[in-house]
């Protein structure tokens, strides 16, 4: 038993010393391992590691992609028009041994410094010569972005981070201009909606003239071709009264001279007439004892 | 773990050490399938098959330790414990234990990572598996679970109001939703911090810029297919970049329309294009009618025109043959029938006339001084069909 007793507090001790001179770095971190604040060994991959008990201590670092949104800032293209733009940017922590140097308060700390470092970038690099608004809102935005990475990469190094990306968010006009674009893109449509009805308008002019131009072409058409017809037809009839009548003129003239006499002089007519007209040829009697005359025969 | 009180961030990383065998993991919103003990209640269809494979392993526990105490009270009964059977069920107990505290579930749909000393050691399956506390570690992730983020709908703050900039200056307001799941568990656990906002914050920007380079006509209608699906590429490729792990299944566009503030006017247009429709259909009514109206009456003039026809060649050929027949009997006896169609029509046409006979001869050369009163002949006109009716 006091084997036992003894062997108690040696493995109690035992124990606190492995527990504190052994840690385990994770693959999501980095560590250092600090002795009286100096930095006496940088762990960069995962494992199993060892440190002096108490004298020493560790401090883990993400190891991970770290994120870091800006806040809406108005940068001015070169064409004057502000834009608001803001940005997010992927950036690690890949020197620790510098970043806790540079950035004693930590990631706190590193955010408020790249975001000081972005916006910078950002407004230099959307403000710059032959960068206008219209360039920031086409397919070169993906280049600039590359252009801001590439620029608040150089910059952040000394803090013992890497960027690994910053793309734009928001590009958006101030709040202010908001309402006249507003009102503009109101207008662009009033516009269109005008032009709907003109165009409306236009082609039911042209409809209904084009219908008015059909109307006088078709009757016009079937007039000619209803005076085409008449003239046939009086052509015809004069073809068949000339072969009838041709075949004696003179007594044609007389009967047609007798129908024109019958329908010429009518019940209101008044003739005055002298009875030596052929009609009275033996009114006054004076034919009666003659046998010349053309009833004579008949007596 | 001693050295736990390190940096500001380092402290998750220490928390997580002991997962397996603390069994209170549940705190971290990086796993949300949990391990089967685990119990977080993020995964409710799963949740009773948890609860009963926990209570099964806790019963397996509670019976190797009373199985351990029983072996000791049946052996010494009232009197004091033996040391040695204290050492068994002691030992018994604790590898039962320990096996617990190792054993982990994958579900179906799920994998696992296991670490060892903290470095990656290898990716498991769905069934029972076992990370050797305290030198393994293993993380669940429900890798085929689909989750989605919604962007643009208002739902998290003004930020994103959904409202992106044309490349023709105008304003869109754009709701889609990014559906993921993970398609490298061991990348999605070790490259991104914050994964979800991760995804949320390059599905924006993606879009902002796919939107900042259309414009705004083809957004509201034909690309809007298209415009998901450039999306897609553009946030899987952002997020291959970061080594991210993340397999983005598809992007809905759940809404593009113009924002609230002109949607009135985008509308008028609607109803611009309705109306200039409808001015069209009435010309082309008015067109229809007239036309066939004019239609109707060409048809009309040439069938008159055809009647006269068919009306002056029948008149002249009935004409013309009376002209004959007649001309037959007259050739026959030509004086008489002259003379007699003579008479026959004066006989009709002086009956139903006013006759004035004047012999020219009774006054002796001299006669009587024909005097018409042509203005009166004219206006009696009337009358006298009447008096010189009755007279005759």
């Amino acid at each position: 038993m006091s084997r036992i007793a003894y062997l108690i507090p040696v493995a109690v001790l035992a124990v606190v010393l492995i527990s504190s001179s052994v840690f385990v770095v994770d693959e999501r971190q980095r560590a250092l391992v600090l002795q009286f604040g100096q930095i006496r060994q940088v762990i960069n991959d995962p494992g199993l590691n060892f440190k002096l008990p108490f004298i020493q201590n560790v401090q883990y670092y993400e190891d991970r992609i770290l994120s870091l949104d800006t806040d809406p800032t108005e940068v001015t293209p070169s064409d004057d028009r502000r834009l608001v733009v803001s940005a997010f940017a992927r950036y690690r922590i890949v020197d620790v041994e510098r970043f806790v140097e540079a950035v004693p308060g930590g990631v706190r700390q590193v955010e408020g410094l790249l975001e000081g470092i972005l916006n910078d970038r950002i407004r230099a690099v959307l403000g710059a010569d032959g960068v206008t608004s219209n360039t920031i809102l086409s397919e070169e935005r993906a280049a600039l972005m590359q252009q801001i990475t590439v620029q608040a990469r150089t910059r952040s190094n000394s803090l013992g981070v890497t960027v690994l990306d910053v793309r734009l968010q928001q590009t958006n006009l101030p709040a202010q201009n908001l309402d006249a674009t507003f009102a503009r893109m109101r207008a662009e449509r009033e516009r269109e909606a005008a032009d709907e009805i003109a165009r409306g308008e236009e082609a039911a002019q042209r409809i209904r003239a084009t219908a008015d131009r059909t109307v006088v072409e078709l009757v016009s058409d079937a007039n000619r071709e209803a005076e085409i017809t008449r003239g046939e037809a009086d052509a015809e009839r004069t073809r068949i009264f000339a072969e009838a009548f041709g075949q004696d003129a003179e007594f044609y003239d007389f009967t047609r001279s007798l129908a024109a006499y019958e329908r010429a002089l009518r019940q209101n007519s008044t003739f005055v007439i002298s009875p030596d007209s052929e009609f009275f040829e033996y009114f006054d009697g004076s034919a009666l004892g003659g046998g010349n005359s053309l009833a004579g025969p008949s007596e | 773990m001693a050295g736990n009180s390190g940096g500001p961030w380092g402290g998750g990383g220490g928390g997580n050490r002991g997962n397996q065998g603390s069994n209170g993991s549940g705190n971290d919103p990086r796993r949300p399938g949990g391990p089967g003990r685990d119990g977080s209640g993020q995964n409710i269809p799963e949740i009773d098959d948890i609860v009963r494979k926990g209570q099964e392993q806790l019963r397996v526990l509670m019976g190797g330790r009373g199985g351990g105490t029983g072996g000791g009270s049946g052996g010494g009964g009232e009197s004091p414990i033996s040391p040695r059977t204290m050492w068994i069920g002691g030992s018994i107990a604790a590898v039962a234990a320990y096996l617990f505290a190792s054993a982990y579930t994958v579900q179906p749909g799920e994998q696992g990572v296991e670490l060892f000393l903290g470095s990656e050691y290898r990716i498991t399956d769905d069934g029972l598996n076992f990370a050797w506390w305290p030198v393994f570690t293993a993380e669940v992730l429900a890798t085929e679970q689909e989750r989605t983020e919604s962007i643009g709908n208002n739902r998290s703050g003004a930020s994103d109001q959904g409202l992106m900039l044309t490349t023709d200056e105008n304003i869109v307001d754009i709701d889609f939703d990014v559906v993921w799941n993970i398609s490298n568990p061991a990348d999605f656990l070790f490259n991104l911090r914050d994964p979800e906002s991760t995804i949320r914050a390059v599905s924006e920007s993606a879009m902002r810029e796919i939107i900042a380079a259309s414009e705004l006509a083809p957004i509201l209608n034909r690309d809007r297919q298209l415009i998901g699906e450039q999306a897609e590429v553009l946030i899987q490729q952002t997020l291959d970049g970061y080594d991210a792990g993340i397999n983005i299944l598809r992007v809905n566009l759940d809404r593009a329309d113009p924002p609230a503030e002109v949607i009135d006017a985008f509308r008028d247009v609607q109803a611009a294009e309705q109306e200039r429709d409808r001015l069209e259909r009435t010309a082309d009514a008015y067109s229809n009618r007239v036309t066939a109206g004019a239609r109707g009456e060409a048809a009309q003039i040439l069938e008159v025109a055809e009647g006269y026809r068919a009306r002056v060649v029948n008149e002249a050929l009935g004409e013309a043959s009376r002209f004959l027949a007649v001309l037959t009997e007259y050739e026959v006896a030509p004086e008489v029938t002259r003379r007699r169609l003579y008479l026959e029509t004066l006989e009709r046409v002086l009956g139903e006339t006013d006759l004035v006979i004047i012999d020219g001869d009774t006054g002796g050369g001299q006669g009587v001084v024909p005097y018409l009163p042509l203005n009166e002949l004219r206006r009696p006109s009337g009358d006298n069909t009447t008096t010189t009716g009755s007279s005759n």
